[in-house]
């Protein structure tokens, strides 16, 4: 008898520590509000946790600041980008939000606002105006709900530079493309000789859209609309004008523009293709600027050469536009108040202001700032593409504004439209999942 | 109190952990997720009550029905790829000898890499420029064959199908050489002296002996590839333009990527309910056979 209780015992107590070890969460959060002592403590949450360069630029900025105060208490939280929107959505939806933390611009930015989640820093841009005046053109409206500021941007992400070799350019007797028309002969010119007139890889489905389609698109319709169209708000994506941007896109498509297989081959491959000389253009965003840096050599890099993507004649958008702008910035918790919400606002210069942009910039990452760096600090084709990005227009990114639902149906529909899909089809899809996600 | 009563006591008591972390973990989620089903919801914020909604999307839903389709190919190339293939296999490779052990593990290899690992490998092998399967049929003059195995959408099904034949006919293989060699000797002595060779011995003899072995591994067959997710999923990620979309990949893009947990919900309540009627089926056709 005694042995069975023994047994009965040792069992439950394997079942309770199993539960227990199951049930224990780590449950700590950015919570904050009363500091022990003097000490005020305040938390920050970002996704520069990476080991590349600007991931320690930010970082450094941010224990400056920490050195520079030491009547603060910061606690601060460096997430991994592949689990950081899901970390905010998570401590959103318990309405407990870090007091300072990065956003990514657009629609993921209007739900916290839409939410009352956090505050206006307006008064920030206006209390430095050396400061504000030297943002790009775009930086602030991004951030703009109700004519006050919510944020200063630390980052760029253009997703549509043109990307083309030079060598190719020249050897084929072939003009820079500045116009639509200019640019179907480039690539009928290039199919001809037998290199692939654009690269793309479009297996993960977004390419297509974001750097390629968005910025057509633009061209055609105009921004104007697609603000309009995505709350279906006097215009749909059922519009003519829409249907008429798709079939610019077929036009590419149809002209054999992209290489073979483009759908199953991610935008890496596609990147490596193109640097290798295979493909004479690629419409990528700038985050191909560093991969390209990181991964070949100073002879294939000092061919490439950017540009905007030609723009559409008789189309509503402006020329010499990119999509994309702002990438994302830090934004305030609601509940930040007095003291600390002063010591907030200067935590939020530090990682913005002049000299973080500058150690962002020459970590050869774009900012939405205009700051002359040391050339010798970073490679040509970065700093081909920061002048550049100095004199454009910026243009939404389609999916950076549309619903989850309503970006995932025009990524497949790109992709049907390049397995031989109808243009109207494709809107519809569009238009239904779209207006079905933001009623 | 009786040993047998003992004895049934502590049996309960000893199954009680894994029961309760099965029931736990895998009962009371399957019904968790059906009720999610009804529920119009993103992962964050408040879920809406939507009653048969999603339920009736899913039905409606053409994507759903030809990742269904999908899985039925997968299934028909796993019970027509792997099971014959791994038998022919094991019959010519039963003996020990060192040959037949080194092609043994051979065959046994890809079980033991990561899924994603063959994903990767045969994703490469398909590349439309630098693939080595374009490359090969390229330097044998094949030139008309050559395509984008993974991107055209009237092939690239079959495409996806063949290295999950070939990831999982190692533990077939295994299975189907085990049973072989259970065959009692006097058995293959008396057919030998019966004159049975070749194969009159194996449809006559081998077959028969090893039915109930090539039942399981169907039985198997089709419910790995209900489960088929990570090969496909690393390969073509379902496109494009969803052309390999399988159950599981479906289930997962609308959930992790759209956010719409509650559709996703409902999506994974009808491959349960699906994959019960497939083995339903299949229990039903087996019991018929054996009486």
């Amino acid at each position: 008898m005694k042995t069975k209780k023994l047994k009965l015992s040792l069992v439950v107590m394997l079942v309770l520590s199993l539960l227990l070890a199951a049930c224990s969460g780590d449950k700590t959060t950015g919570d904050n509000a009363k500091g022990k002592g003097d000490k005020i403590k305040l938390s920050i949450w970002h996704n520069y946790a990476g080991d590349d360069l600007r991931a320690k630029a930010v970082r450094k900025q941010i224990d400056q600041f920490e050195k520079e105060h030491p009547e603060v208490e910061l606690d601060k939280q460096a997430i991994p980008v592949d689990g950081y929107r899901q970390r905010l959505k998570t401590v959103a939806a318990a309405n407990e939000m870090p007091d300072v933390f990065y956003s990514y611009s657009g629609s993921f930015t209007e739900e916290f606002y839409k939410g009352n989640l956090i505050q206006p820093v307006s008064d920030l841009w206006e209390k430095k105006p050396d400061w504000a005046e030297k943002f790009l053109p775009g930086s602030k409206e991004i951030f703009t709900y109700d004519n006050e500021v919510y944020s200063a941007p630390v980052g760029m992400s253009a997703t549509s530079f043109l990307y083309y070799n030079r060598d190719l350019f020249e050897k084929y007797n072939v003009k820079v493309p500045t116009t639509w028309d200019e640019l179907m002969e480039a690539i009928k010119v290039f199919n001809k000789n037998k290199i692939t007139p654009i690269a793309l890889g479009n297996k993960a489905t977004w390419p297509a859209q974001s750097s390629v389609f968005g910025v057509i698109a633009d061209h055609v319709t105009g921004t104007e609309w697609f603000m309009k169209a995505i709350k279906s708000d006097g215009a749909t994506f059922n519009d003519p004008q829409f249907i008429e941007a798709l079939n610019y896109f077929k036009d590419l498509v149809d002209a054999k523009a992209f290489q073979e297989g483009a759908n199953s081959i991610d935008n890496t491959q596609a990147e490596q293709y193109f640097v290798k000389g295979n493909a004479a253009m690629m419409i990528n965003g700038s985050w191909a600027i560093t991969n390209l840096a990181a991964s070949s050599n100073k002879e294939e890099l000092d061919k490439i050469e950017v540009t905007v993507v030609p723009s559409i004649e008789g189309g509503k958008g402006k020329p010499n536009t990119m999509t994309g702008g702002p990438g994302g910035g830090f934004l305030m918790s609601s509940k930040v108040k007095d003291k600390k919400r002063e010591l907030a606002l200067e935590l939020m210069y530090a990682i913005s202001g002049p000299e973080a942009q500058k150690a962002i910039a020459e970590s050869e990452s774009l900012v939405m700032y205009d700051v002359d760096i040391d050339e010798s600090k970073v490679s040509s084709l970065y700093n081909k593409a920061y002048e550049l990005v100095k004199t454009v227009n910026f243009a939404p990114v389609y999916d950076l504004y549309l619903s989850s639902a309503g970006g995932e149906a025009i990524n497949q529909g790109l992709q049907e439209l390049m397995l031989g899909g109808k243009p109207k089809e494709v809107a519809k899809k569009l238009q239904d999942a779209q207006s079905k996600a933001v009623k | 109190m009786g040993t047998t009563a003992r004895l049934k006591g502590f049996i309960i008591l000893a199954l009680l952990p894994t029961l309760l972390i099965y029931t736990f973990f895998v009962i009371v989620p399957i019904f968790w997720s059906a009720y999610y089903g009804f529920f119009d919801w993103s992962g964050m914020g408040d879920a809406k009550f939507t009653g048969l909604a999603n339920y009736i999307e899913v039905i409606k839903d053409e994507i759903f029905w030809r990742s269904l389709k999908n899985n039925f190919i997968i299934i028909a190339a796993s019970v027509f790829g792997q099971v014959p293939i791994a038998l022919v296999l094991a019959l010519l490779l039963m003996k020990n000898s060192f040959v037949n052990r080194f092609v043994r593990s051979a065959v046994f290899m890809p079980m033991v890499l990561s899924t994603v690992v063959v994903g990767l490998i045969w994703g490469y092998m398909y590349h439309p420029q630098i693939g080595v399967v374009n490359y090969v049929l390229k330097s044998l003059g094949l030139e008309s064959l050559t395509r984008a195995w993974l991107s055209d959408p009237k092939i690239n099904m079959f495409s996806v199908s063949i290295p999950i034949i070939w990831n999982y006919i190692g533990p077939y293989l295994i299975i189907f050489i085990a049973a072989l060699q259970n065959i009692p000797s006097e058995i293959n002595d008396a057919a030998k002296l019966e004159g049975a060779v070749g194969f009159k011995k194996l449809y006559y003899v081998t077959l028969p002996m090893i039915w109930n072995t090539v039942k399981v591994v169907i039985v198997l067959c089709i419910a790995g590839s209900l489960k088929a997710f990570d090969q496909v999923f690393v390969m073509t990620g379902g496109g494009p333009a969803q052309s390999t979309e399988l159950l599981a990949t479906y289930m997962y893009n609308n959930t992790f990527e759209v956010y719409r947990y509650g559709y996703g919900s409902a999506i994974s309540t009808m491959i349960v309910i699906v994959s019960m009627i497939l083995i339903l089926i299949s229990q039903i056709l087996m019991k018929r056979k054996n009486q």
